[in-house]
C-alpha cells in the first residue's frame, strides 16, 4: 500500500488510487514512442499525448483536491455556527444568503430592483435583530431588578399594605433600571436599534422614489429640495431686509386692528 | 390609650375594600368627565401675529401695569407652550398677568416635514426677532424683556447674545448652558438624555433626521418617559389612581396628560443644531455655536440675567444651566433655585406663587 493510501486524508488515497491505475494502462516509457516519433501524428503518438494530457490533468485536479482537503469539514467554529441561536431562528441564514446575493457582481441595470428589494430585506433583518438586542439588554435590567427585589424584600421588615409592596417594588425597578440606561451596553444597543431603523426607512424611501420615477410622481427627495430651496431664498430675503434695516414685515397690519380672540374655556 | 392593632387578615379586608371604593369613584368619575372638562392653556389672549406657523399671543391683563416693559415668554420645540397656562391654578402666566405684567407667548406651531430644514437662525434671527420686533412697535419701546424655556431659553440666550438691543432683561428658567455638566453632581437619574445623546454618532443622528425629515415628536416622549422608568411604569396604574379620591386631582392628572401627548415634531435641522452642535459638541459655553453666519458669544449678553433652574430637574441638571454665570457679560446675574423638578417648576402647586413672584420682584428693580 502506498503511503498516500495510508493517510487520513481520503483525497490522497483516491490520487494514490489514480495515480496506479494511469501507470498501469500506460507503463512508461513506451516502447514505440521514439522509434515513431518522425510520423508525427501516428496512433501512438496521439496517445501518449493522451496520457499526458490526463496525467496533467489529474495532477491538477488531485493539487485542487489537497488544498481543499485541509479545510477541516466539521471545525468547532463551523459547528457553533451550525448551533448558533440564531441560525435556529432563521435570521443568520436569511441575512447570510442575503449578504451573499447582494455582495455579488453588481450589473448597471440588471436586477437593480430586486437587490434593491434584497437590501430592504436584509436590513429589515438587521433592524429586527437590533430591536431583539436592545430587548434583551433590557430583559437584563428587568432580571437584576427582579433579583433585587427578591434579596432586598427578604431584609427589610414586612411591608403592611399592598401600596407599600407595591411602592418598594417600584422604587427597585426604577434603580435597576436607571442604572441599567446608564450603561454603554444600553447606549450601544439603543443607538444600533435607532441606525437601523433609520437605515431601513432609507431604503424603503429608495424604493418607493423608483416607483415614483416610473408613475411620474415627485419623490420625496424632491420635494425636500425644493423645500430646501423656499427656507433658504425666505433666509436670504430676510438676511437682505435686516442688512437694509427692514421695517417689520408682517401679515398682520397694527396690532389693534386685527386683533381677534381665541375661543374661551 | 393604645389602640387595638388589627390582625394580617383584617387589615387586608379592610385594604380591599377601599382599593374597591376608589376605583368606583374614579371609574364613576372618569365616565362623567368629558374632553371639554380637561382644557389646557385656557388664559384669554388674542393673536396678534403670525408668520408662517409661528403664532404670537398677547395675554389680556386685568389690572394695572407694574411692569413698563411686556415679557415675551419663548418655549423651546420640545414641547408646547402651553405648559405656562396649564389650568387655572397652576399656571406661570395668569400669575405674571395678576402682577401687573404685560405677557406675550410665542407658539411655534406643529412643524411638518416641509419644515425640516428650519434651523437655529430661523428662529432666533427670524421669528423670534419678528416676534420682538412686533412687541416692541407696539409698545413703543426699543427693547422688551425676554423669558425663555428650557430650549426656548437656548433660543432666547442666543437671541440676547445677537440682538442685546432689543432685550432690556433676560429670564431664563431650566435653561441648558453646559451641555457637558449633567454628571456634575453624581446623581444616577440625571442626565440620561445627555449620556445617551452622546452615545450617537452625527452620522447616526443626520440619518435619523434624513429617514424622519424631522426629530419626531413619539421619540422625545419615549426618551422622556424612559427616564423615569418607575413613575411610567406605575403612572396609568398607581399613578391614576391616586387620582381617585377627587375629581381635581384626576383633571389635574388628565391636563398633564393632554400636555404631555400634544409634542411637536422638531424641525430636523434644528435638531441636529441641538443634538449634534449643543448636546454633543458643547458649542454654546465654549463659544463656538452658529446661528446662521453669526457665531455666539455668550460674554454678548450684556442684559441683566435672571437664571432659574429646578433644584432636582432630571432633564437639564442644574449644573448644566448654572454654567451660566460664569459665562455672561453682565455682572447684573441673578440665579433662583427652585424645588422641584422639571417642569414641576411650573405646575406644581407650591411653584405658583414662588416663580411668578420671583421674576416680577426682580424685574421691578430693572424696570
Amino acid at each position: 500500500m502506498s503511503e498516500s493510501s495510508n493517510s487520513s486524508n481520503p483525497w490522497e488515497g483516491w490520487l494514490a488510487g489514480q495515480q496506479a491505475l494511469i501507470k498501469s494502462m500506460f507503463p512508461s516509457p513506451l516502447p514505440q514512442e521514439s522509434a515513431d516519433a518522425t510520423s508525427g501524428d501516428s496512433l501512438q503518438t496521439q496517445f501518449s499525448e493522451l496520457r499526458d494530457a490526463w496525467k496533467e490533468s489529474i495532477e491538477k485536479w488531485s493539487d485542487m483536491a489537497q488544498r481543499a482537503g485541509k479545510a477541516p469539514a466539521f471545525s468547532p467554529e463551523s459547528l457553533q455556527s451550525l448551533f448558533a441561536p440564531e441560525r435556529w431562528a432563521g435570521a443568520g441564514v436569511i441575512d447570510g444568503a442575503l449578504k451573499r446575493v447582494l455582495d455579488g457582481p453588481k450589473f448597471a441595470t440588471l436586477f437593480d430592483q430586486d437587490r434593491q428589494l434584497l437590501e430592504l430585506q436584509r436590513l429589515a433583518t438587521r433592524r429586527d435583530q437590533d430591536v431583539a438586542a436592545f430587548q434583551a439588554v433590557l430583559a437584563k435590567g428587568w432580571t437584576k431588578a427582579y433579583e433585587r427585589v427578591a434579596t432586598q424584600s427578604l431584609k427589610q421588615p414586612k411591608p403592611e399594605s399592598w401600596r407599600a409592596v407595591a411602592d418598594g417594588w417600584l422604587s427597585m425597578v426604577n434603580d435597576s433600571l436607571i442604572e441599567l440606561y446608564r450603561s454603554d451596553e444600553f447606549v450601544e444597543a439603543q443607538r444600533k436599534m435607532l441606525r437601523s431603523a433609520s437605515d431601513y426607512r432609507l431604503q424603503e424611501r429608495k424604493i418607493a422614489e423608483a416607483w415614483c420615477e416610473v408613475m411620474h410622481v415627485p419623490t420625496r427627495t424632491e420635494v425636500d429640495e425644493l423645500q430646501r430651496s423656499v427656507v433658504e431664498l425666505r433666509r436670504e430675503v430676510r438676511r437682505l431686509r435686516q442688512a437694509q434695516d427692514r421695517k417689520p414685515a408682517t401679515v398682520t397690519a397694527k396690532p389693534a386692528a386685527k386683533r381677534t380672540r381665541t375661543a374661551r374655556a | 390609650m393604645a389602640t387595638t392593632r388589627k390582625s394580617s387578615a383584617a387589615r387586608a379586608v379592610t385594604e380591599l375594600s377601599e382599593f374597591n371604593l376608589k376605583m368606583a369613584r374614579g371609574q364613576e368619575m372618569l365616565n362623567r368627565l368629558k374632553d371639554e372638562d380637561v382644557q389646557i392653556a385656557t388664559a384669554d389672549k388674542d393673536v396678534v401675529f403670525r408668520q408662517d406657523k409661528v403664532t404670537l399671543y398677547r395675554y389680556r391683563r386685568s389690572g394695572a401695569a407694574s411692569i413698563k416693559a411686556p415679557v415675551l415668554v419663548a418655549y423651546g420645540q420640545v414641547g408646547r407652550y402651553t405648559m405656562t397656562d396649564l389650568q387655572e391654578d397652576r399656571s406661570m402666566l395668569r400669575n405674571l398677568l395678576s402682577l401687573g405684567v404685560d405677557v406675550y407667548a410665542v407658539d411655534w406651531g406643529n412643524p411638518a416635514r416641509g419644515d425640516r430644514w428650519l434651523t437655529f437662525e430661523d428662529y432666533v434671527d427670524g421669528y423670534l426677532d419678528e416676534c420682538v420686533r412686533f412687541i416692541c412697535d407696539a409698545h413703543k419701546q426699543k427693547s422688551i424683556n425676554l423669558l425663555g424655556i428650557c430650549e426656548g431659553g437656548v433660543f432666547s440666550l442666543c437671541y440676547a447674545a445677537l440682538h442685546p438691543e432689543r432685550v432690556k432683561n433676560l429670564i431664563l428658567t431650566i435653561t441648558p448652558v453646559d451641555f457637558h455638566q449633567d454628571q456634575a453632581e453624581g446623581r444616577v437619574n440625571h442626565g440620561l438624555l445627555n449620556i445617551w445623546t452622546r452615545g450617537l454618532g452625527d452620522d447616526d443622528i443626520d440619518r435619523l433626521i434624513e429617514a424622519n425629515g424631522n426629530l419626531p415628536g413619539e421619540l422625545m416622549s419615549y426618551s422622556f418617559s424612559q427616564m423615569t422608568p418607575g413613575a411610567t411604569l406605575s403612572k396609568y396604574n398607581v399613578g391614576l389612581f391616586d387620582t381617585f379620591d377627587d375629581e381635581k386631582k384626576l383633571l389635574n392628572f388628565l391636563r398633564m396628560e393632554k400636555w404631555i401627548a400634544d409634542r411637536p415634531h422638531h424641525p430636523g435641522e434644528a435638531a441636529k443644531q441641538l443634538l449634534i452642535n449643543l448636546y454633543k459638541n458643547n458649542e454654546l459655553i465654549k463659544g463656538k455655536f452658529q446661528v446662521g453666519e453669526r457665531t455666539v458669544r455668550l460674554s454678548d449678553v450684556k442684559a441683566p440675567v435672571l437664571n432659574v433652574f429646578a433644584k432636582d430637574d432630571h432633564i437639564i441638571p442644574p449644573k448644566t444651566t448654572q454654567a451660566l454665570g460664569k459665562a455672561v457679560g453682565t455682572k447684573d446675574y441673578t440665579e433662583i433655585g427652585l424645588d422641584g423638578g422639571h417642569v414641576g417648576v411650573f405646575v406644581s402647586g407650591k411653584s405658583q406663587g414662588v416663580l411668578p413672584k420671583g421674576i416680577v420682584e426682580w424685574l421691578r428693580k430693572r424696570d
